[in-house]
């Protein structure tokens, strides 16, 4: 018990700069509460699934240390289908909850915009986690994200694929969200202050299953790479089906792809594939390891970027409560202020206050091999 | 020329002849009967006069003007109203908005009317209910009741009733009001009485006798043979789509083809 | 260019698979003359079955395959009886709702099962391919063709050979008359339902295995392309449905060729509206039908509304309206604007499909263009807030009635399709006119609702801004029904050969339900993407039609009480079943099931 307490405890002694020294009692009395908006039930569900487990080991974490002075952090999970009828409800439920001193989510970003006003008005920051659309930190001051921002993600993926990778007619296949849109104009773009032209660019519905038609229309552009701006299971079915319409181009995919359940859907397909990520959890970094061991050791399986992203947040959560109080004004201050929040992904988080996003993540550059994620070694594709 | 004038009307159905070559001319003010067995295609011919089927041949002038593969509801607005062997009322309407939805035609917002804009009026019209409005409504309303009076205590009381509370042999009558609040310059009666006991069809001959005496055209298709004789002034035969006899009624109760047909078919049982 | 030959394959491959989805769709349909909504559920239960037993009991392929056809035939019987059979003459719009619920349950009862988490579903065959033009077929191709054939074949056999097969065609080409015959028409039913959900299953496991993919989103979508597939070749046509499952494939492999897999569906759902307009009883009927008579009451079941008194229904909307004056129920005011909101949509629709008869699935898309028509003429034209939403109120309503105009020539379940596909092509050209509506990215920072300088954005406000909305559409539609055109609309509804005979022209009168319809859906739309803020393609999906539809069921079909009723409950209950968390949408589902079950007619009736 002692033991377990102080690996814990040092686990977030190195990860989460909040533990007041010596103190070491599990938290008790009123909680701090957080509200989070996101989809437990309906087409999205399984990114709600994920979330909970990034929050509830994070949390167990926390609280184990002590909590927010000595109080539990706990969060209030409403469940919106990622429909935005059911966010504004949800948003009006949580601010007039005086007890919520923070919201998360909501997942899409219909959603989460559709309660900004609210969310705005009541003085209630909604820190839209996985919410990348450009607009969406823009619908007020309390609008705040750590989403890898494509407009610093893509020209970096561009450099990868044009610079290092050494590919010259990339063809693009993206998710026709916006989401997917952003990243393909932004990566086009960057392509062509690098100098290359984007061959051909494919946008599919999140529906969609059926990818050799579209790959067909790839492969006419004679390119001589695929980048993929897919979520891993677009990507997995993108990889498998490539192969069955005769396509022999390397792929590369931006960081939304990286989840062990890419490896599983994709199969033998995956192999080969060049990939980065903000986060990897074979990084050497010590926050990664600690968060990685755990979470293996209460889930079973391998944590992907959206647990790791909703961990990041419930450990900010408690750094801004434990420095700022744990007030909703103090949320809303802290973010502006803090500064280098410990992140299984960016390392150290920081706001820019104007974009209130986190710039500058650090990327790890991926390769599947032999069914596994791993670093790319820096040698060129032959052929 | 004829008020109605019927040349050729053929209607095939895959390799049957559901209606062959027959002429028809018809005076206003007539009531003509159109008899024969069951599957003979009195109820085809009926259709392909009032527009719910198109003639694969021959040619319809209803006074003088061309309809054949005209559609029900211009039929309508010309002044043609018809009812149904089977009865086709509104079921969940009230005996009243039944009756109403036969003077459809005669409602100022439809009478003229322009496409697009047409609908439009109306549109506007229903919702803000001018004065002008309201009064059509009125005079329909009160000359619906007028009209329900013709079946006597049969239909009065049950005005407010919705037309599936209603007998079978209520909703004949209703059909039958439906079609006078249309105004029609030709009426086209199936099987008016089928259905009803003795006691009915009495009445119901007498009512149809009236709107014959009060001017009316009809066309009346009927398996009562006592009524069709009583009633009508001319009455035509057909069997297996052909017209066989016409004439008097005196004169087709005995023409021994009549008999033949009605014979013959009746030793098979009637063709579907 | 060899590229078409490679298009052409894969058309080929796909239509393969949607063939197998609509054959038990036009099996039920031959039979039961009901479409249905959970045959896309039964699909995926059947995959999660099959990866149970490769996962659990290590069962090689073939008897993976018996044993999801047979729990898939079971739990076909199972619908028939506990779900459909009880609503046996009731109103046709039952036992649609109810497939419509009990594929809400079967979703929501995988995803508490198996978790929403995608599967990988191995097939466990060697992976031969041989190349074929460009590309490579596999094995699972093949035996996704083989079995495909096989099922129509054996399924041939025993239309045409066996016992009950006689039944079951006698059943489908009338009902009454088989009955009376003697033939035991509970016992199709179940025979239908076996083979149909058992086949069902077994193509969810085998496109499971083509894409080494299933999740528990996929039933929608697979309910959708067989629905198509089977209109094109004719409902309840079985070699039909496999010849549109062809075509159907093929259109849009060659769609995406031309245009790019964004407009894969705008091909499929063109080519469905097409035929419909076209050839509306599918390419393999025969040329000219008349309906049989009498085609009475196809919907309408004779009813007895409850009529809620004058003084009650002003007593409701004077409680509604001082509700706000509760202190700290911000909440339950944003649940009951969107009630009110979708009570408008509500309204319209009891006017399209209750009072007209036009059963539309398509509503959401009147939504769209309503709330896109505001934004974008407040945010590009600067136009002020409420002339924006009343102008979306009469673009929603011409654009709308002018997009279903070629539909209503359409009868029955075919305008509920067309319907259907109108809705999803709304979307699509939402989502690729980037030049008008942004595309994907959306309409980003819509002005609140505001009225002459007055900010309406507070929960009271917007509360009380959208019950009077509300209040006023649906006084107008209680007036506009009072007069002649309330008949006028129920005749077309309750016999439109009938109406026709009497002078009604059904396109003029359905435009003019369209219209006035479009118009309340517009303003919805309109009011709801200024509360947003941002509204994209994915804001209005078709999700939301079978909602109202469900909204106007429930009521009761024309019955405006019964919509605004039927909104707000149906708004409410996910609300009231928070506490359940994940187990909300199937207790929700349930009590949907319940209420089919036990008033099939709605709540206060048909009017």
């Amino acid at each position: 018990m002692d033991i377990q307490r102080r690996t814990l405890l040092a686990g977030i002694a190195g990860s989460v700069a909040l533990v007041r020294p010596g103190f070491a009692a599990p938290a008790s009395g009123e909680p701090v509460l957080v509200g989070v908006s996101g989809p437990l039930t309906g087409p999205n569900a399984q990114y709600g699934a994920q979330w909970k487990r990034g929050f509830d080991l994070a949390l167990e974490e926390i609280n184990a240390a002590g909590g927010i002075k000595g109080r539990p952090l706990q969060y209030v999970f409403e469940d919106s289908q990622s429909d935005p009828r059911q966010s504004v409800a949800v948003a009006q439920k949580f601010v007039a909850d005086p007890k919520i001193i923070m919201e998360l989510g909501d997942f899409a970003s219909p959603a989460s915009m559709a309660a900004s006003p609210i969310y705005q008005r009541g003085k209630l920051v909604q820190f839209g986690f996985t919410n990348s659309h450009p607009d969406f930190t823009k619908g007020g001051d309390y609008m705040w994200s750590t989403s890898t921002n494509q407009a610093d993600e893509q020209p970096r993926l561009a450099d990868y694929v044009i610079n290092k990778l050494g590919f010259k007619r990339p063809a693009v296949l993206y998710l026709n969200t916006d989401w997917g849109r952003v990243s393909k104009d932004v990566f086009t773009k960057s392509a062509k202050e690098i100098g290359v032209d984007v061959v051909a660019a494919e946008g599919y519905l999140p529906t969609e299953q059926d990818f050799r038609p579209t790959l067909l229309r790839v492969r006419d552009a004679n390119p001589d790479v695929l980048v993929l701006l897919s979520y891993y299971a677009d990507a997995a079915l993108i990889a498998r089906q490539a192969k069955d319409a005769g396509i022999k181009q390397t792929m590369v995919a931006g960081t939304s792809i990286y989840s062990p359940k890419m490896l599983e859907l994709a199969g033998d397909a995956a192999n080969g594939i060049y990939s980065f990520s903000a986060f990897f959890p074979e990084e050497p970094r010590p926050a990664v390891q600690e968060f990685v061991k755990k979470y293996k050791a209460k889930y079973g399986v391998d944590p992907d970027t959206f647990s790791a992203g909703a961990y990041d947040v419930m450990v900010l959560v408690a750094a801004l409560a434990e420095q700022y109080g744990p007030t909703r004004a103090g949320m809303r201050e802290g973010l502006e202020k803090i500064k280098d929040v410990p992140s299984v992904i960016y390392g150290k988080a920081s706001f820019d206050p104007n974009t209130r996003r986190v710039p500058a993540a650090s990327y790890k550059f991926l390769q599947i091999r032999d069914g596994k994620f791993t670093m790319w070694d820096g040698s060129k594709p032959s052929g | 020329m004829a008020f109605l004038e019927i040349r050729g009307l053929t209607r095939r159905f895959g390799g049957l002849t559901a209606v062959d070559a027959i002429d028809i001319d018809f005076a206003e003010g007539e009531l003509l009967s159109i008899i024969g067995p069951n599957g003979a295609g009195k109820t085809t011919l009926f259709n392909l006069i009032s527009g719910h089927d198109t003639p694969d041949a021959g040619s319809i002038l209803f006074d003088g003007r061309p309809i054949a593969g005209l559609k029900p509801e211009r039929l309508a607005a010309l002044g043609m109203a018809r009812t149904f062997q089977h009865g086709r009322v509104f079921a969940n309407l009230s005996v009243r908005d039944n009756v109403l939805v036969g003077a459809h035609t005669r409602l100022s917002l439809v009478r003229r009317s322009v496409p697009v804009i047409g609908p439009v009026v109306e549109l506007f019209a229903a919702l803000l209910r001018p004065a002008r409005v309201a009064a059509e409504e009125a005079a329909l309303a009160a000359e619906v009741e007028g009209i329900v009076t013709l079946f006597g205590e049969r239909l009065t009381p049950r005005l407010d009733q919705p037309a599936y509370s209603l007998s079978y042999a209520n909703r004949r009558r209703v059909e039958i009001g439906r079609a006078l609040a249309l105004h029609p310059r030709l009426l086209l009666l199936d099987e008016p009485t089928a259905g009803m006991n003795e006691t009915e069809t009495a009445e119901m001959m007498e009512i149809i006798g009236r709107l014959k005496a009060d001017g009316l055209s009809i066309l009346l298709i009927e398996h009562k043979l006592d009524l069709v004789m009583r009633l009508s002034d001319r009455v035509i035969v057909m069997d297996d789509g052909e017209k066989i006899a016409e004439g008097l009624p005196e004169q087709v109760r005995n023409d021994p083809a009549v008999i033949e047909a009605y014979l013959g078919n009746r030793a098979v049982g009637g063709a579907a | 260019m060899s590229s078409w030959f490679d298009y052409t394959v894969n058309g080929l491959i796909i239509g393969n698979i949607y063939a197998l989805l609509a054959v038990g769709l036009a099996l039920i349909f031959g039979v039961s003359h009901l479409i249905n909504f959970a045959h896309g559920s039964v699909y995926t239960v059947g995959a999660y079955v099959g990866w149970a037993a490769i996962r659990y009991l290590h069962t090689p392929l073939p008897a993976t395959m018996l044993i999801v056809v047979a729990v898939c035939a079971g739990l076909g019987i199972a619908i028939e009886r506990l779900g459909l059979r009880p609503l046996q003459g009731s109103a046709r719009i039952a036992p649609l709702l109810a497939t419509i619920g009990i594929s809400f349950v079967l979703d929501q009862g995988l995803n508490l099962i198996f978790t929403p988490d995608p599967r990988a579903l191995s097939s466990g065959l060697p992976n031969w391919r041989w190349q074929v033009g460009g590309g490579t077929i596999g094995i699972m191709d093949l035996l996704i063709g083989a079995i495909g054939i096989a099922s129509a074949g054996v399924l041939f056999g025993f239309l045409r050979f066996s016992k009950l097969g006689w039944a079951v065609r006698a059943t489908a080409q009338d009902r009454d008359a088989a009955r009376q015959m003697g033939v035991d028409t509970d016992r199709v039913n179940r025979t239908v339902f076996a083979i149909a959900s058992g086949l069902g299953g077994l193509s969810g496991m085998l496109v499971g295995m083509y894409y080494n993919h299933i999740d528990t989103a996929m039933s929608f979508n697979a309910t959708l392309k067989g629905v198509v597939a089977q209109v094109i070749g004719g409902m309840g046509n079985v070699p039909g449905a496999i010849f549109g499952s062809l075509l159907l494939g093929l259109t849009e492999s060659y769609g995406v060729a031309l245009f790019g897999s964004s407009y894969r569906n705008l091909f499929a759902f063109v080519l469905l509206l097409a035929v419909l307009v076209l050839r509306p009883n599918g390419l393999f009927a025969s040329a000219r039908q008349t309906p049989p008579e009498p085609m009475t009451g196809t919907f309408i079941a004779p009813s007895r509304p409850v009529r809620v008194p004058a003084w009650a229904l002003w007593a409701g909307f004077v409680a509604a309206a001082l509700l706000p004056l509760v202190p700290d129920i911000a909440y339950i005011l944003q649940t009951l604007t969107n009630g009110w909101l979708y009570a408008m949509l509500a309204l319209s629709l009891t006017l399209v499909a209750g009072t007209v008869g036009q059963v539309s699935l398509g509503h959401a898309a009147l939504l769209a263009i309503g709330g896109y028509a505001s934004a974008l003429l407040a945010l590009d034209l600067g136009v002020p807030v409420p002339f924006a939403v009343l102008a979306a109120g009469f673009i929603t309503a011409v654009v709308g009635t002018a997009l279903v105009f070629p539909a209503f020539r359409l009868r029955g379940h075919y305008i509920s399709i067309a319907t259907l596909g109108i809705g999803e092509i709304v979307g699509l050209v939402i989502l690729n006119w980037e030049g008008l509506t942004r595309g994907p990215i959306g309409v980003a920072g819509i002005p609140p609702l505001e009225a002459g300088g007055w900010e309406l954005d507070s929960p009271r406000a917007t509360y009380w801004v959208t019950l009077v909305v509300m209040a006023v559409l649906g006084l107008m539609q209680a007036r506009l029904l009072r007069g002649h055109l309330g008949r006028t609309f129920r005749a077309i509804r309750e016999d439109d050969i009938a109406a026709r005979t009497y002078g009604i022209s059904l396109n003029r009168y359905k435009g003019m339900a369209f219209a006035y319809g479009g118009f309340a859906a517009g303003i919805s739309g309109g009011i709801t993407a200024h509360m947003y803020s941002y509204i994209n393609h994915e804001t209005f999906t078709s999700q939301i039609s079978v909602l109202a539809l469900t909204m106007v069921i429930l009521g009761g079909l024309g019955n405006l009480t019964g919509a605004i009723i039927g909104a707000v409950a149906l708004i409410s209950l996910p609300e009231m079943f928070r506490f359940a968390a994940e187990y909300r949408m199937l207790i929700y589902g349930f009590t949907l099931l319940l209420l089919i079950r036990f008033r099939p007619q709605g709540v206060l009736g048909t009017v």
